[in-house]
């Protein structure tokens, strides 16, 4: 249960760049959680409405963008759909494949109030 | 609340020395902008008006900031600082109870008449395994996450203002027994060692692959209890080298110190390579 503790990284992040642009108030914010991030979207998008709360993000709308995972075949190249990281290459059923998508855990935008 | 689940306080994280009375320190906090609200009276006496109410045109920020770069960030300073002083640092991870303390007490027992070695102990509660390990004969300094699960790169870097680690040395971190949470945190270590033991099961990397993903070495610990559980060493070799082909393995015994050499091996084999590094 480690989404909470980065719902509070995502809090500190925001109050910074906020101040960095002289925001006083956000009013929604947008994050990409990739499938394969490690992170669960469920739970930490609650977790981040919980902690939102007397910050500048009171009230504000998350939206959270889910990134499917892509992975590509080291021997033939093809990239597929990776649900785990155990889903093997549908062409030549190799396990060894570099992921391209789905790793992202990243705020993406904020829009100001 | 806690930074971590929720049910407890940040300033429960502690850091003591062994034998000393505990003292308490957090981080700096970050600083809480406070959003201001504007306020504007108008009187109205009994007369009814409509003004215009300008407000400052709505602004999309695009950041495309990564989440963990703070704790990355952090990590990078560690991974710096053990560079320059030639330190190699080991993260230890692994379930509750796999022997990682053992493992660690007869290492330091074997090793420490050569090699300088500290300690970075990660726990709920207690300086149990801190005490354990000054008793085997390394420094140690206990971080007692309170109700967190996992070490964060800025923990370490507290613990490092808390207990001088000397040029040149062996410096082993025991995270917090726990397969999920610390998989996602870098601590500036050169390599992660991920300890399993046989009574936990061979579908492990199946069920905890971030884990299995993440690590250089594996440890299967308790080799001498493998006659009496239904631990396959080969299932579980299969499934962990689907996730990460790089991965090592090393099985031993902490209890009748069979397979310790190897593992004596391939740390001062680290060692070597990292002290001769330019």
């Amino acid at each position: 249960m480690h989404e909470l503790s980065l719902a509070m990284d995502v809090i500190g992040l925001v109050q910074r760049e906020a101040v960095k642009n002289g925001v006083s108030r956000i009013e929604e914010i947008l994050i990409e959680i990739g499938d394969l991030s490690g992170v669960e979207a469920d739970i930490f998008e609650p977790a981040l409405r919980m902690v939102m709360k007397d910050t500048i993000l009171e009230n504000a709308v998350i939206k959270i963008d889910r990134i499917p995972g892509k992975g590509r075949c080291d021997s033939c190249n093809l990239e597929f759909e990776m649900k785990t990281f155990f889903d093997p290459c549908p062409h030549c059923q190799r396990f060894t494949s570099e992921i391209t998508r789905g790793r992202e855990f990243r705020v993406v935008s904020m829009v100001t109030a | 609340m806690c930074e971590t689940c929720g049910c407890g306080n940040p300033d429960e994280v502690n850091i003591h020395k062994p034998g000393y009375d505990h003292d308490h320190e957090h981080p700096d906090e970050n600083s809480h902008e406070q959003a201001y609200s504007h306020e504007h009276e108008h009187e109205h006496d009994g007369h009814w008006h409509t003004h215009p109410h300008e407000h400052a045109p709505k602004k999309v920020i695009n950041l495309n900031m990564d989440i963990l770069s703070e704790n990355n960030r952090m990590a990078e300073w560690n991974r710096g600082y053990f560079e320059g002083k030639k330190i190699i640092c080991f993260n230890l991870v692994s379930s509750p109870g796999s022997g990682k303390t053992s493992i660690l007490e007869q290492t330091i027992r074997n090793l420490v008449s050569s090699y300088k070695i500290f300690v970075i102990e990660g726990d709920q509660q207690t300086t149990r395994d801190a005490d354990r390990i000054e008793k085997a004969g390394a420094p140690a300094i206990q971080i007692n996450t309170g109700s967190g699960c996992h070490l964060d790169a800025n923990m370490i870097h507290s613990a490092l203002h808390k207990m001088e680690v000397e040029n040149n040395s062996i410096l082993f971190i025991e995270n917090v027994g726990n397969l999920v949470c610390p998989a996602l945190f870098d601590l500036g270590e050169k390599k992660r060692v991920l300890v399993i033991s046989v009574t936990e099961g061979d579908d492990k990397p199946l069920k905890y692959p971030y884990m299995f993903k993440s690590a250089h070495l594996c440890i299967i610990n308790k080799t001498d209890l493998l006659p009496y559980v239904d631990f396959k060493v080969e299932t579980l070799m299969n499934s962990a080298r689907q996730l990460n082909p790089e991965l090592e393995f090393i099985q031993l015994s902490a209890k009748t110190g069979e397979g310790m050499d190897e593992w004596y091996s391939w740390l001062l084999r680290s060692f070597e390579d990292h002290q001769n590094l330019k």
